[in-house]
């Protein structure tokens, strides 16, 4: 068999898909640098766009993605056809599942409610314009790469959470559908295809049908990938460019090159969104983001068991910048981080979170920084997070003695492992000696625990080591995170003041 | 059924034969009885609790070899050196590891911290003991702790990891190694998960460093025991000093080789600033665990007296706080 575009579209899916999947693992791997191993949420233009309407900044190594949008005004959405691995996923699982061909015929035309992707676009950009970042829920690249990282990655490592769970349920119900249309989600739902599709329909360059040589067969329409209808009105903004349609084609009659330009008077085949859809979209979507951020979207305080990640920007900027991909949960070496569901309000679903009773910061660790693609966690100095020989710089919150529970507190028993582990220096925790008159009469000798606010860095290790099982007697809450001023606990001298 | 009824029955729906009434209902039939079959022969289950399989307990080994209480120490030479120069004094170490022997190291590696901040034990040291095992003959020296963080960053910050293995030692710890329950007897702790490599050691060197400990008062080789072991050991700080003796009666070490290169004489176990560290550049080994920890109390300027486990564990029989008494100075 003569190697043709079409395998060699094959070899590069499966690198990609591959090289995904490697990285995802490779972003808790320390001699891998950190940027390195994220490189690949770079590719995607949509989330740039998305952090470039919601912060004015772009993520690093953004300018693959553009180049990739530029190209796509040259011909059409290669990105979908050959390296999307969401999309590779679903061809892959169509295949397998495949219909009938004779099913494929009817599953594989064009239908108007493909439309909605667009709708899709313009809310999520709609949203992104006022800084809620929702992108990263149906977003392909984001939405697997969390899934891989908060949910597959753990069935290995750990970790398991609800926020992974509901990515992966997505990810399931995205495959399951392709088995009954192939890559419904790409056809009818993704914001990124749509974006690339407005993008492809300026390409000259694309599959070019021989009207001549069509004798209306339908062949072309049972491996076709984007249900695009090369046979008849090609829409170039639904096309993947998966090629298959040319090896299809028994007369010959497909080609890709130069597109033939519309006859003079006729035009592009429509979005079939019209213009004053669109417009409702957008118009409603900018009068319901205000409610949607039912957390405040940073704007008020934050929430208490809302940690955030060593670094992460202060809530109204981190929530504008996170683009939910996953890869700090997956850096973590110590587990801590979980893609969030139900703390941070709706619109903080899917960003991490930090669960000391899971995990902890560890205090020499600044990894989450180094693989965050957009700045959302700012890479901070592991000398910066330590408070060795005073407080630190960057701290996560306070952890607070719950004297109902604690041992010594409340049931005159010894234990100071919150003290023993606390890796301040000197140590946050401190003990006051006390002896105390049991209910027998006896004397024991305790030591209590205390925490010096000022020296604390929220890292969470007592809290995970509390021997008080399922919720520790000593518990970490977002106050006194270096990040927000507004979630402050001290009056620090020269510490600037609440805005507000 | 009147008759009427069952004629009406009949020439609305046919009569039914037992072929036709076999062909409908003998598939759903089996089934249906399948089904009740299975909930009846689990009816009454809900409420049974079936138990794991146990998991294999054992007796804890006994590592010591035979020799007489001794204890030697040198000072002033850099822990290479004066390791070597106690082992020579105690006989060389062909005396503790013999050919063909697998040896499990157990420094302290607890924590995230540079050999600097002395909270873990001195790397040089630890490669210098897996080096002198290897060269007994050892067929493998196992450098193991189950640490306190992130055990990639412990191993590799303390300089224990990268030493270790450049001696040619394997490094384990929990995220590396199975558990193995061993029961440890005693009056606090019973059967608890361990590190698999340890139970399955043929000699074991236990390698503490000398620190100031807030509840154990100083943490030494019987507290350096909690390192080995898995599951919820947090639990044990509620009778500590019970416990550390007793863990002192169930581990038997060859030998105890307590670090004092570095002593951490505060903010234990963790330390973190240089000012909580003396240098003392000492290093002393012993057969008897009880006499090396004294020796360790008596770099933190403390009595045996200080240390109330140490009390237990010489009632226990475990061995002598009168170290001057089994010393020999290399």
């Amino acid at each position: 068999m003569r190697p043709t575009a079409r395998h060699l579209r094959i070899v590069v899916q499966a690198a990609v898909l591959v090289g995904f999947l490697v990285l995802v693992w490779l972003l808790a791997e320390p001699r891998v640098r950190g940027e390195a191993a994220s490189v690949l949420l770079a590719v995607d233009p949509l989330t740039a766009i998305g952090t470039a309407l919601a912060d004015w900044t772009v993520p690093r190594w953004a300018w693959i993605g553009f180049v990739i949008l530029a190209l796509t005004a040259v011909t059409g959405r290669f990105f979908c056809g050959w390296i999307c691995p969401l999309g590779t996923l679903q061809q892959l699982v169509s295949r397998i599942a495949s219909p009938r061909r004779r099913l494929l015929l009817e599953r594989n035309r064009y239908r108007r409610w493909f439309a909605i992707k667009y709708v899709v676009l313009a809310v999520l950009l709609a949203s992104a314009a006022l800084g809620l970042m929702h992108i990263g829920w149906l977003d392909p690249i984001s939405l697997l790469h969390r899934t891989m990282a908060s949910a597959v990655r753990p069935l290995w490592h750990g970790g398991l959470s609800p926020g992974g769970w509901v990515s992966f349920a997505l990810v399931a119900a995205i495959l399951l559908l392709s088995a009954w249309m192939p890559r419904l989600f790409c056809r009818a739902v993704c914001p990124l295809g749509a974006l690339l599709g407005l993008f492809a329909r300026l390409a000259p360059i694309g599959i070019r049908r021989d009207a001549a040589a069509c004798n209306e067969c339908k062949l072309c329409l049972i491996p076709c990938q984007g249900a695009d209808e090369p046979l008849g009105e090609h829409r170039v903004s639904e096309c993947h460019l998966c090629l298959n349609c040319l090896y299809s084609c028994p007369e010959n009659g497909l080609g890709f090159g130069v597109r033939a330009q519309p006859a003079a008077g006729a035009k592009e085949p429509s979005l079939d969104v019209g213009r004053r859809r669109f417009l409702l979209a957008t118009v409603a979507t900018i009068a319901i983001t205000p409610v949607l951020r039912v957390s405040g979207g940073g704007l008020s305080a934050s929430t208490a068991d809302a940690i955030r990640p060593p670094g992460a920007l202060d809530e109204g900027a981190f929530l504008a910048r996170c683009i939910t991909c996953g890869a700090c949960v997956a850096a973590c070496p110590t587990g801590a981080l979980l893609p969030d569901l139900g703390h941070t309000g709706v619109d903080g679903l899917f960003t991490p979170v930090l669960v000391p009773r899971r995990g902890w910061c560890e205090p020499s660790c600044t990894r989450c920084g180094e693989v965050c693609p957009t700045g959302a966690i700012a890479a901070v100095t592991a000398k910066a997070k330590q408070a060795i020989n005073g407080p630190a710089e960057v701290t996560i919150g306070t952890a607070f003695v719950d004297r109902g529970r604690c041992l010594p507190w409340a049931m005159d028993t010894p234990c100071i492992v919150c003290e023993e582990m606390c890796p301040t220096s000197p140590k946050a925790v401190w003990l006051e000696t006390v002896h105390a008159v049991k209910r027998d009469g006896s004397e024991v000798r305790l030591q209590r625990p205390h925490v010096e606010p000022e020296l604390c860095t929220g890292c969470g290790l007592c809290e995970n080591r509390c021997p008080v099982g399922e919720k520790a007697a000593i518990r970490v809450s977002s106050v006194g995170e270096s990040r927000d001023p507004r979630n402050r606990l001290l009056q620090r001298p020269g510490a600037v003041t609440s805005p507000a | 059924m009147p008759n009427h009824e069952r004629h009406e029955i009949e020439s609305l729906y046919g009569r039914i034969g037992r072929r036709e009434f076999l062909r409908l209902w003998g598939r759903p039939g089996i089934a249906a009885l399948a089904l009740g079959a299975v909930g009846a022969a689990l009816a009454g289950r809900a409420g049974r609790h079936r138990p794991a399989a146990p998991a294999q307990v054992s007796a804890p080994p006994d590592w010591r070899v035979r020799a007489e209480p001794i204890l030697a120490a040198s000072n002033g030479q850099g822990p290479s050196v004066n390791v070597r120069r106690v082992i020579a004094e105690l006989g060389g170490i062909e005396r503790f590891v013999g050919k063909g022997e697998s040896v499990l190291i157990k420094p302290n590696c607890g924590w995230d911290r540079l050999p600097e901040q002395a909270a873990n034990t001195d790397p040089e040291l630890v490669a210098e003991l897996v080096r002198m095992c290897l060269a007994a003959g050892a067929s493998r020296v196992i450098v193991a702790d189950n640490t306190c963080q992130d055990p990639a960053r412990c191993f590799r910050r303390s300089g224990i990891g990268p030493a270790a293995k450049e001696a040619g030692a394997r490094i384990v710890h929990q995220g590396t190694s199975d558990s193995a329950s061993l029961d440890l007897g005693g009056t606090v702790l019973g059967v608890w998960p361990v590190l698999k490599a340890l139970a399955e050691a043929d000699r074991v060197i236990n390698v503490p460093v000398v620190k100031q400990h807030s509840l154990a008062v100083a943490t030494l080789g019987m507290k350096n025991w909690l390192g080995v072991l898995l599951g919820s050991r947090a639990r044990l700080h509620q009778r500590i000093h019970q416990s550390v003796a007793e863990l002192g009666a169930a581990l038997r070490p060859t030998l105890t080789v307590i670090d004092a290169t570095r002593i951490l004489t505060g903010g234990g176990p963790t330390g973190g600033s240089l000012a909580l560290v003396r240098k003392a550049d000492a290093i002393a080994i012993s057969t008897d665990p009880v006499a090396a920890d004294a020796w360790g109390a008596e770099q933190l300027r403390l009595g045996p007296m200080a240390l109330p486990y140490l009390a237990i564990a010489e009632r226990l029989g475990l061995g002598t706080s009168n170290w001057r008494s089994i010393l020999r100075q290399a």
